[in-house]
């Protein structure tokens, strides 16, 4: 586990479109308390998931300095912390079962093979699915698959979880269950967690803290703590008060 | 879990595919041969209706053919150009293979090479095999050089096209999913990309060997003195009608050997994981 810390994170993408770039991320300040659990919150295309592809070392080339745990996160090499990602999608392997999915990430992160099966099994346990180990992906419903993916990131034990809207491709039911997963899966390990969202009171109901993004270029507007005591519930009153003013936030207008 | 055990139900019935309710019961063949067998009979009789019906002079039956055929076998012929034609077939399918996945390869992963070759590929596709072979016989003589050359020249342009599809539907996501868990470059090409591009590979396999049978022979036909194809053209001559049947129907032999002994236990080896697509 670890803490991050983002500093003048600016990032502009070329494309034939906007020949002279488009700057996604203008001079971003981010810092992540070790075992934090934080929310990037703002409207599609205001370069959350580009935060998020920065920290993880998929994306290269950006301005600016990101460290994890102390470490500078080279541009180069990619990262030599374990990073757990969840995304939209599920993005399993198709021709491996669950067990199989849950080893190759394993097997990429150095992890060796005489604790594969113990870890697959304990989290797939965790996540509902110790009869599916041997299915594949195909035969799962979609909230199954997410459930599968979100095992996969635990189980690499990583320093920090990411993830992109891992929730918003199912349906609002599976997504509340789903979340109430997450969260006691988080209370156990208390890995540090950055998790964009889109969803005012998804963002609330899970994280301790809320950075509320600006669209074009993605500038922090708004950082908000939320105070809201674990285990949260989703009928309470204040939950539902604060996620109108993060919406506030969000859309820019003023609370009434 | 309701929904759970839905889902068991279809896993135990995708495991024993072959286990259906037979009519044919009594003889423990499965639904899905029996019928195969049967239409095979059918033909066999058609055939041999369709015999009676024209004269075994122009239609030789099954029982003329196979005993011309069993004549062949037993002179030595058969396998003597059998193997001249299997050797021709299987140099030129390994370079049209190398050949059409080098360059679809290319197409799939960079634009500018997609942009200079589609047409001239498409091209490749559309000009007959016999204008190929005609050339290759001009150019390097009526040998067996000139002949593999023809038979691969035909036939990679639709690998190649297989392949450049197969490239280009890799999903990038699943590649970018690897690197994030710290998979090296080694183990995203081996793990990730590569499983992607099997099923591409597979349909470009058959559609090559789908080809070059049918240009083998002809080349065969056109500049050789020994093969299947050379076989063919001289009972023509002869006007030997059961030989001419005889030959066809050893190809077909072949072709169906190795359909069913090759390629379709590597496909069920390789896809075993694929939904099965209901009707």
């Amino acid at each position: 586990m670890a803490d991050i810390a983002v500093q003048g994170l600016s990032k502009v993408y070329q494309s034939r479109a906007h020949p002279d770039g488009l700057l996604a991320l203008d001079n971003v300040d981010l810092a992540v308390a070790d075992h934090e659990f934080v929310c990037l919150l703002g409207p599609s295309g205001c370069g959350k998931t580009t935060v998020l592809n920065v920290l993880s070392g998929l994306e290269q080339k950006y301005a600016g300095e990101v460290s994890v745990a102390g470490r500078l996160v080279s541009r180069r090499n990619g990262h030599s912390f374990r990073v757990g990602y969840v995304f939209q999608e599920p993005r399993l392997l198709p021709w491996l079962t669950v067990r199989g999915n849950i080893e190759f990430a394993l097997e990429s992160e150095s992890i060796p093979g005489s604790e594969w099966r113990k870890r697959t099994d304990n989290w797939l346990n965790r996540v509902g699915l110790a009869d599916f180990a041997e299915s594949h992906p195909h035969e799962l419903s979609g909230g199954m698959q997410q459930r599968t993916a979100i095992a996969r990131a635990f189980a690499v034990d990583p320093e920090m979880l990411l993830m992109d809207e891992p929730f918003s491709g199912l349906d609002e039911l599976t997504a509340r269950t789903m979340r109430e997963l997450l969260l006691a899966l988080w209370l156990e390990t208390r890995k540090t967690v950055i998790f964009v969202t889109h969803n005012c009171f998804e963002a609330c109901f899970l994280a301790d803290r809320i950075v509320v993004f600006s669209s074009r270029p993605g500038k922090i507007r708004k950082e908000v703590t939320v105070e809201l005591a674990r285990p949260r519930n989703y009928e309470d009153s204040r939950l539902f008060e604060l996620s109108v003013s993060v919406t506030h936030y969000v859309t820019g207008k003023q609370a009434a | 879990m309701q929904q759970g055990g839905e889902r068991v139900a279809i896993v135990t019935e995708r495991a024993f595919p072959l286990q259906q309710p037979s009519k044919l019961r009594w003889l423990r063949i499965p639904e899905a041969y029996s019928i195969r067998i049967a239409s095979l009979v059918v033909l066999a009789i058609v055939w041999q209706l369709a015999s009676l019906a024209f004269t075994e002079r122009y239609v030789p039956g099954p029982v003329s053919t196979f005993s011309a055929l069993w004549d062949l076998a037993t002179s030595g012929q058969l396998m003597k150009h059998f193997e001249v034609t299997m050797i021709r077939m299987l140099v030129s399918f390994a370079l049209a293979m190398v050949v059409g996945m080098a360059i679809g390869t290319v197409m799939g992963l960079y634009r500018r090479a997609e942009q200079s070759l589609d047409l001239i590929v498409m091209v490749g596709l559309t000009i007959p095999g016999l204008c190929y072979i005609i050339v290759a016989f001009m150019w390097l003589g009526l040998n067996d050089r000139a002949a593999v050359l023809a038979i691969a020249w035909t036939t990679f342009p639709a690998i190649a096209i297989n392949i450049w599809q197969g490239v280009k539907a890799i999903d990038q996501r699943l590649i970018d999913m690897a690197r994030v868990f710290g998979a090296s470059g080694w183990r995203r090409t081996v793990r990730v990309v590569i499983p992607q591009v099997l099923p591409y590979l597979m349909a470009a396999a058959r559609f090559g060997l789908g080809i070059i049978w049918k240009v083998t022979v002809l080349v065969e036909l056109l500049g050789r003195s020994d093969g299947i194809g050379y076989m063919l053209n001289y009972s023509f001559q002869m006007f030997n009608m059961a030989d001419v049947f005889a030959w066809t129907i050893f190809f077909t032999i072949v072709m169906l050997a190795i359909e069913l002994t090759i390629l379709k236990p590597i496909e069920r080896r390789m896809f075993l994981w694929r939904p099965e697509i209901r009707a």
